[in-house]
């Protein structure tokens, strides 16, 4: 599903910073992983090279077969847009938008009519056990619930993985274990590929493969 | 569409206030506009109605007084316009003009019925004469060919003195009024604001003034002329020709009186173009500072929206949609609030209508359907002028935005 071949990534300045260093990462359908560092590790770079928010300078990065390099920012979006599905730490959701309008904007992207988002992020909203809440403003919701409608907002297109940036790093203990849990049944139950960036252990420890990043460099996987 | 619209919509009324105030800015600009152009467009009006295009083909002779010693003859001698003049003035003068109306002035001045009288002027003319005034006839006839020769005793009066002069207007045609110790039949009565002369046959006055060839004014008429120099050449060539005939300088200018209203009429033309310009000018300014405004607030507006943009981005907008959706704003608000500026601007001008619509200086001044629509292209350009670059600015905003938390 994803494969990355001596990644390396630079940002130039002054005093250049290699924040990646030959980084070879597969992981397979299905998989539940998480990729654990200390802050200024490399790990949000990586993430953001995973989720093609930003470039590499040499080695490949395949995601479902798909040469991810050099692209234009119109493919980069359309990538993003069918094979990615984000969870943020802040959620991220935006917030004159209620649950329904938030879940159904990716579809909005696609060109998909309205009629049919609104009833496609309706289901996903149920699914997640939030039907009653889908014409609540975010504001309106509990941490857990704001993270639930993050994660349908994710899964409504379909895509290939999610990755999930520090998915718990907003959320008390108790709502923390929830959103593991809603992650992992995802996980097992509809094999739907999970990365999780995170700098918590328990986060770690609830993922079926931990990839430990130090400095730039995959030291442990 | 529908949907950008949708989305448009939502962000709009998220933040109302911010709004509603940038709107206002455009809505103020557009109302200027409009009431000065409703407020230009009367002068306009007013100007043409008095003077209208097809009557101006037109240029008037009267007699002057020499300035230069020419042929033996001294300065200071008057130079009289004479009936055979007009039959100097043809085609060969010069191949645009059509026509020459003699004009004979009668000392004459009364009119009376049983009813009532009234004073003024009292012309002889010849068919013809109306179609270089601003008048038309509302009864009767005009005076013809027949009534010249025949030297009829007929008149043709204007309807404010048929009023005095007769109970009813129409009943008017026919009857017999007094002019001097004469008895002159009514055939025909025109409409005129400004003009209040009453007009008998050319051959009618000559009579009257004993048969003298003595004429008040020449009037020239002319056609396929388009340009003041072609005008002007025409009234250059007719003054040599009566410089030729009366034996004076051509070079004197005093020689002769003429009034060349085609000349006048191409300057108040142009005086009025200037004027709409201008008008164009200062409020099409006014409108830039209401889109300068707009453009402001949405470049705060981007500003404050990096996160939401960003998060856009990474849920797969691309760049095109959110520059869209930018100018689209920008677009909306001008649009909106620039058609509610429309509205209280042709309010103002139909007031403005109402309370001096009827006056000599301005007619009419509402805007028409075709300046709305110029109006809605510059709005349309307007709000993509402002939403411009802020949407370029919104278009550097980095879907790794959405990860930086706020």
């Amino acid at each position: 599903m994803i494969k990355l071949i001596d990644v390396n990534k630079t940002y130039p300045g002054a005093v250049p910073l290699h924040v990646l260093k030959d980084i070879n990462i597969e992981i397979k359908r299905g998989e539940l992983v998480s990729i654990m560092g200390a802050s200024g590790s490399g790990k949000s770079t990586l993430l953001n090279i995973l989720g093609i928010l930003d470039s590499y300078d040499t080695g490949d990065y395949y995601l479902d077969g798909v040469l991810i390099k050099d692209l234009s920012e119109n493919r980069a979006a359309e990538l993003r847009n069918r094979m990615i599905g984000f969870v943020f730490q802040s959620f991220n959701l935006i917030s004159y938008k209620n649950a329904l309008e938030n879940v159904a904007l990716p579809l909005f992207y696609q060109g998909v009519s309205r009629k049919r988002r609104n009833a496609l992020a309706m289901e996903m909203l149920e699914r997640m056990g939030l039907g009653d809440r889908a014409h609540h403003l975010p504001g309106e919701l509990s941490g857990g619930q704001k993270q639930r409608v993050a994660i349908a907002r994710a899964l409504i297109t379909n895509p290939s993985i999610i990755l999930a940036d520090e998915p718990t790093g907003a959320l008390d203990s108790r709502t923390s274990a929830e959103v593991m849990e809603l992650l992992r049944e995802l996980n097992r139950r509809q094999g739907i590929t999970i990365i999780i960036v995170t700098h918590d252990p328990a986060v770690g420890q609830a993922t079926d493969r931990i990839i430990r990043i130090v400095d730039g460099r995959i030291v442990n996987d | 569409m529908i949907d950008l619209f949708r989305e448009i919509s939502q962000t709009l009324r998220n933040n109302k206030s911010r709004t509603i105030l940038t709107g206002i800015s455009v809505a103020w600009g557009i109302f200027m506009l409009i009431v000065l152009l409703g407020a230009s467009r009367g002068v306009y009006n007013a100007a043409t109605e008095s003077f209208s295009a097809d009557k101006a083909n037109t240029i008037s002779v009267y007699g002057g007084n020499t300035s230069m010693p020419f042929k033996g003859y001294k300065e200071g001698r008057s130079v009289d316009l004479k009936l055979d003049d007009s039959e100097v003035i043809d085609r060969n003068v010069n191949e645009n003009i059509t026509q020459v109306q003699p004009l004979i002035s009668t000392q004459l001045s009364k009119i009376s019925t049983t009813r009532d009288y009234i004073s003024g002027e009292i012309i002889g003319s010849v068919p013809g004469f109306f179609n270089t005034q601003n008048t038309e006839i509302v009864y009767g006839r005009f005076i013809n060919g027949l009534d010249l020769k025949e030297t009829r005793k007929v008149v043709v009066i204007s309807e404010k003195d048929a009023a005095i002069l007769f109970d009813n207007v129409a009943d008017a045609i026919g009857a017999n009024v007094k002019i001097g110790d004469m008895v002159f039949k009514v055939v025909g009565i025109y409409s005129s604001n400004e003009f209040r002369q009453s007009i008998i046959p050319l051959t009618t006055a000559r009579m009257i003034n004993g048969y003298k060839n003595d004429i008040y004014e020449m009037s020239v008429i002319f056609e396929n002329v388009s340009t003041v120099e072609e005008g002007e050449a025409i009234e250059k060539d007719v003054f040599k020709a009566l410089a030729q005939k009366h034996e004076f300088n051509p070079d004197d200018e005093s020689a002769l009186w003429i009034w060349n209203r085609f000349s006048a009429y191409m300057q108040m033309k142009g005086g009025l173009d200037i004027l709409n310009a201008a008008v164009w000018v200062i409020g099409l300014l006014t409108m830039l500072s209401g889109i300068i405004g707009v453009s402001n607030i949405m470049f705060v507006s981007v500003k404050e929206r990096t996160h939401e943009i960003g998060i856009r981005r990474a849920i797969g907008a691309k760049p095109r949609s959110i520059l869209f959706q930018i100018i689209l704003e920008s677009v909306s608000i001008t649009g909106m609030f620039g058609y509610i500026g429309v509205f209280f601007g042709m309010i103002v001008t139909e007031i403005i209508n109402l309370l001096f619509g009827d006056t000599a200086f301005i007619s009419n001044p509402t805007v028409s359907l075709a300046i709305a629509l110029q109006i809605t292209v510059v709005l349309v350009i307007a709000g993509c002028l402002a939403g411009f670059f802020p949407a370029l600015r919104a278009l550097k905003i980095k879907p790794v935005e959405a990860l930086r938390t706020e």
